[in-house]
């Protein structure tokens, strides 16, 4: 399951746009990317609402940093597991607004999220 | 040897801090060798110069400055965090001479070193593991 490129996982559990929780974990995925690194983003929680389509951040004056995660096929971060559950429990679709997320069942999600070797939370 | 890292994003009036504070010093007491700690979001405020707590409560950037002197251990902040949250180290090369004594302006306190993301990359590769607080 684990390929040994990836040995950091960042696990977002946070609201988009109530906290700067989200895109401090994007700095971070960005620069462990630019050092070859590329981290396995994990979203759990209300950390799923950072995936779901047709949000505008700008409404509420913020900076929309969830654009940056069209970007990820740039930084070799091909690894993007949401957790199929808290999905459930809001009720939320699986309309992404990037391509490539995977839906785990929520043994599946702490099996992969295990695998990994550092895990840093936010 | 067994290696480790210590990420904090807890503020010195966090009871966490204090948790963290422990743990690292258990950690060196047991021979672990911590390469480093890495401060990011409101953790960045453990290095401020500025925080001022009660004398009768815990002493957060104290306990820091003496694990620095003791062990050596590096202590990084994230300079984006930090002068998102006031802290800035400008002033710490033009040190002002008041009489005898040097003053540094820098609000950044002296144990600590202004970092990136970087370096969190460079001491989470070094480290068989990282810990986060």
């Amino acid at each position: 399951m684990k390929d040994n490129q990836h040995e950091i996982a960042l696990l977002n559990s946070k609201a988009p746009f109530s906290s700067n929780a989200g895109k401090d974990a994007l700095d971070i995925a960005l620069v462990f990317a630019s050092f070859e690194q590329p981290p396995a983003l994990f979203f759990q929680g209300d950390g799923v609402h950072q995936l779901i389509s047709n949000q505008n951040a700008n409404l509420l004056s913020i900076k929309d940093y969830l654009k940056t995660f069209s970007a990820f096929e740039f930084y070799d971060i091909e690894e993007v597991f949401i957790c199929q559950t808290s999905l459930e429990e809001r009720n939320l679709a699986c309309q992404f607004h990037i391509d490539g997320v995977q839906v785990l069942n929520q043994s599946d999600f702490s099996a992969t999220l295990l695998s990994y070797r550092t895990v840093l939370r936010f | 040897m067994n290696k480790l890292a210590v990420v904090i994003t807890t503020p010195p009036y966090s009871n966490l801090t204090i948790t963290a504070l422990n743990y690292i010093e258990a950690a060196l007491s047991a021979n672990v060798a911590v390469v480093g700690v890495f401060f990011y979001q409101d953790g960045v405020l453990n290095a401020s110069n500025k925080v001022s707590i009660t004398s009768d409560e815990f002493q957060t950037v104290s306990r820091w400055q003496t694990l620095h002197q003791v062990h050596q251990l590096p202590l990084h902040l994230c300079n984006t965090a930090g002068e998102k949250r006031g802290l800035s180290d400008e002033g710490s090369d033009s040190e002002s001479k008041i009489g005898n004594n040097t003053e540094n302006n820098s609000d950044i306190n002296s144990a600590f070193t202004v970092s990136g993301l970087g370096e969190l990359v460079e001491i989470t590769n070094q480290a068989q593991r990282v810990v986060q607080f």
